[in-house]
């Protein structure tokens, strides 16, 4: 246990040099979008991986996240931090005005409404021109300032997210090893039997549901007050998609699976630059490799590597019954 | 907002009824893959897509693939066969790729392999022949025929006549034939077909073919309606889902209603209420079905078993 | 010793079921039934296949909604509540086809078995106060208990999913145990056990008895349900056709014939 705890900081500390280490903008700009991604994948790993309710409307909360923080600072003023807090909300009650009547819904029905959702919210963002200049993009949104810092530059930018990520990953660590995670594993793993042992499994469904979309509101406005301007293009299914693709690649139930899946297939078109545009074939060729041969992601196969490593010995089959056996 | 006007909304509905015909054709082929695999196929806008392409390559003079350019122009009955015969390759492929390896391990893991494919069928698509959008010739030389005082373009009626046509076949195929029966019987209840011998696993992959051919067939008749893009499925497919939820889900029937309704209802919503927001009609209408009868017009509560 | 309250409370069942109803399109599951269970009896309901057992126990726990009739819990009437409120009223069951929380371990398996005992809810999750972590522990001692009370204790970090076929239903049994139900559904508990462990099975229903549990088991196994039972509800085509202790219903010649003659065939 210590040193899981000792190895995570050394990890932490060694991400947070980076900005001192790193001085290329670009790279810097791929940290922070992976960052932000990050935190939209753990949403979406607490609704998904934690309570296996399919969403495919994560980038429409993202959007939503992103607008309104963009809106009230620059239509109406608001310094960063309140946005960023009302941005958040924002999603969460959207989330929850949607997630109240589609979660009463299974599987199929509910990724359709997030779809349908998630199609009308970009629709609304791209037509509703007085409030997000549709296709024009809006522009001007302000960087954050605490006391007499600015936080223009990715370099510092890059410290914010580190800590909207660690803040969220808490978060979801938390709710993951309590009794609220366990119950919302146990929805997934066999909703009726959940049921049985007393969960309300609806409730909880939809409260994993907020917490996804407020994980994506905070991630959008991140993302609206460091790039600085918004575009409603970037708010599709497709997006949607592809932070599914992230959480299944890094492990969907795992909160690491959820920032390493993010981080990777934020860095991977670099890396397959060469490739050129064939590169998002590998993404969708990966996914079905993926899901046949590592269904726990990346993280599930270095967890089963680590366990092959330790081999320990299970306790000898039909336990129960022989320790019965000589108790009678 | 304005008068009753009969010319302008006969053929609106016609408009309508083509439009919905697709939607219903590619409803269809959800609902068989459902019902078969209790599964949703997210690829299934790619089996209206790549047919396409494929028609696309033959049908016309010249095509730019892998940044060549090829001249395999066919006639156009040899282009039918031609594509057809590939998209039964491709269903079964489909099958054991996407479907076979996962078939014991729950619907999540299948609907994320069927995302899979959908991406990597787009991507391939653009690799191979680029990001113009093709156009196909139209199959009639004249834009709109006249029907009485109606101006109706010769292409959607050819769409909703295929569709008829179709639809007729597919009952004889259900209702008349051994084939069809099994499918039923396989769709019905997996186990029990498999005790009364039928080859589950064979029927399975006919489905994904009878399917991926539905999916042609709407590829083939819409795509002279629009240019063929790599996103040409995308949003059908999403509307067809849609509209075989408001049919009631798994029920045959209710995809072909379904498809249709929200086919006219679209086309009815775009010119008389707004054209800009005209997509998200079908999603509106989606979530106000799930939310006040999710079971759909003509869908049947399942209760669960312990 | 006893209130009134207490006194009239032996006197009707714990459960008490009048009329009750279930179809399914054109089937009639379950049809007029009349049942009692008594608090602290083992009671089995025993019928051929398709006689509305298991439609029954789905009905009692929550699963299905009746379309008539009523059952009453403690003079709780528990028709048109959700299966998580009658869990929460002190039900507990398994169920024929074991559903456990297969990549969970055995020991989180019965830890969540716990849920309607405690009330963590996120915001203690987010806040850890000495309350949280206090329950915490509480929640996995006691499921420690269990588990050493069905003999499973060692097995408690295996993914359930791991486990051999009557482990897995021991860890089912310690599940429901974990909500201190006052009636214990168990459908077909001796599915797919040897006699070896069937005996063993016997011996485990008979210590959560002595806990003061009601046991209302669906089974097949003639032996177990004699041996173990104090009372026995007979179905057939949904309605009761006996009740009573063994021997009485043993010897009942519609239960014979039920069983043996006239109609063989499952409905």
């Amino acid at each position: 246990m210590n040193r899981r705890v000792l190895a995570l900081i050394v990890l932490i500390v060694a991400v947070a040099l980076i900005p001192a280490v790193v001085h290329s903008d670009y790279i810097l700009t791929l940290c922070v979008t992976a960052g932000i991604y990050a935190i939209v994948v753990m949403g979406l790993g607490i609704l998904l991986g934690f309570t296996g309710q399919m969403s495919l409307a994560q980038a429409a909360f993202f959007g939503i996240g992103a607008y309104t923080s963009g809106w009230l600072t620059t239509h109406l003023g608001w310094p960063v931090w309140p946005a960023m807090a009302c941005a958040m909300a924002m999603s969460a009650l959207v989330a929850l005005a949607v997630g109240y009547p589609c979660l009463r819904l299974s599987g199929h029905y509910l990724a359709l409404a997030t779809i349908g959702f998630g199609i009308i919210a970009q629709l609304v963002l791209i037509n509703w021109k007085d409030v997000t200049n549709g296709s024009d993009g809006m522009t001007g949104i302000p960087a954050p300032v605490i006391g007499p810092w600015t936080f223009e530059h990715y370099n510092s930018y890059f410290y914010i997210v580190l800590v909207a990520v660690l803040a969220c990953a808490y978060v979801a660590w938390r709710i993951k090893t309590t009794r609220v995670g366990r119950a919302l594993e146990a929805i997934r793993e066999n909703e009726i039997a959940a049921r049985a042992t007393g969960i309300d499994a609806t409730r909880y469904k939809i409260i994993a549901f907020v917490f996804a979309g407020a994980y994506a509101g905070l991630a959008g406005s991140l993302l609206a007050h460091t790039t600085k301007f918004l575009s409603p293009d970037s708010y599709s299914f497709d997006q949607s998609v592809v932070f599914l693709v992230m959480l299944i690649v890094g492990g969907s139930s795992s909160i690491g699976g959820a920032i390493l899946g993010a981080v990777l297939l934020e860095f991977l078109p670099e890396v397959l630059r060469p490739l050129k545009s064939s590169y998002i074939m590998v993404y969708g060729a990966a996914v079905v490799v993926m899901i046949i041969f590592m269904p726990r992601g990346l993280v599930g196969l270095f967890e089963s590597l680590r366990a092959r490593w330790r081999r320990g010995a299970p306790p000898p089959l039909g336990a129960a019954a022989a320790a019965e056996a000589e108790a009678a | 907002m304005m008068h009753f006007d009969p010319v302008a909304n006969l053929q609106l509905l016609v408009s309508g009824l083509a439009i919905g015909s697709i939607y219903a054709l590619v409803a269809l082929g959800f609902v068989l893959i459902y019902n078969a695999v209790g599964v949703v196929n997210f690829a299934q806008g790619e089996f209206v897509m790549f047919p396409a392409y494929i028609a696309a390559t033959f049908a016309l003079p010249a095509v730019a693939v892998f940044g060549g350019v090829v001249h395999w122009q066919l006639p156009l009955i040899a282009v039918y066969l031609l594509v057809i015969v590939l998209m039964v390759g491709f269903g079964l492929l489909f099958n054991r790729i996407a479907y076979y390896p996962l078939r014991d391990r729950g619907w999540l893991p299948v609907v994320i392999s069927t995302i899979g494919v959908s991406i990597f069928l787009r991507n391939l698509v653009q690799l191979t022949w680029g990001s113009q959008p093709l156009v196909l010739p139209p199959l009639f030389p004249v834009d709109t025929i006249a029907v009485g005082a109606l101006h109706i373009r010769p292409q959607d009626l050819a769409i909703i006549g295929v569709t008829a046509l179709l639809i007729a076949f597919q009952y004889v195929l259900f209702e008349r034939t051994t084939l069809g029966k099994q499918m039923r019987a396989t769709a019905q209840d997996r186990t029990t077909a498999r005790l009364i011998g039928i080859r589950v696993g064979r029927i399975v992959a006919i489905t994904f073919v009878y399917s991926a051919l539905l999916g042609t067939v709407s590829g083939l008749l819409v795509a002279p309606l629009f240019t063929v893009t790599k996103e040409m499925g995308a949003l059908i497919a999403l509307k067809a889902f849609a509209a075989s939820i408001v049919g009631g889900f798994g029920s045959i029937p209710g995809a072909i209603i379904g498809g249709l309704t929200i086919g006219v209802i679209e086309t009815f919503g775009g010119f008389y209420v707004s054209s800009a927001y005209v997509d998200a009609i079908a999603f509106v209408i989606l979530i106000g079905v799930l939310l006040v009868r999710p079971s759909g017009l003509f869908g049947e509560r399942v209760a669960e078993k312990a | 010793m006893t209130t009134p309250d207490a006194a009239a409370a032996a006197e009707r069942g714990l459960l008490e079921i009048r009329g009750l109803v279930k179809r399914f399109g054109g089937v009639t599951a379950v049809n007029a039934l009349d049942m009692t269970v008594r608090a602290g009896d083992v009671h089995a309901l025993i019928g051929p296949n398709g006689s509305g057992k298991t439609t029954t126990l789905n009905v009692i726990s929550g699963l299905y909604r009746a379309d008539g009739g009523s059952v009453a819990f403690d003079g709780h009437e528990l028709a048109g509540r959700p299966a998580h409120a009658i869990a929460a009223l002190g039900i507990g069951r398994t169920f024929q086809n074991i559903r456990l929380f297969g990549e969970l371990s055995v020991l989180e398996n019965v830890m969540i078995g716990r849920h309607v005992r405690t009330k963590t809810g996120f915001l203690g999750a987010l806040f850890p106060g000495g309350a949280t972590a206090r329950e915490e522990r509480a929640t996995r001692d006691r499921a420690r208990e269990l588990l050493a009370f069905v003999r499973l204790d060692a097995a408690r970090s295996q993914t359930a999913r791991s486990l051999p076929y009557g482990d897995q239903r021991r860890v089912e049994i310690a599940r429901a145990l974990a909500a201190e139900p006052r009636l214990l559904l168990l459908d077909e508990p001796a599915a797919g056990m040897n006699p070896a462990e069937t005996d063993a099975l016997v011996v485990l229903l008979r210590r959560i008895r002595e806990l003061g549990t009601t046991l209302l088991l669906i089974e097949h196994d003639m032996n177990l349900v004699m041996t173990v039972s104090d009372r026995i509800t007979v179905l057939n085509f949904g309605q009761h056709i006996a009740e009573g202790g063994p021997a009485e219903v043993a010897r009942n010649p519609d239960v014979i014939t039920a069983y043996l003659g006239g109609t063989l065939d499952a409905a």
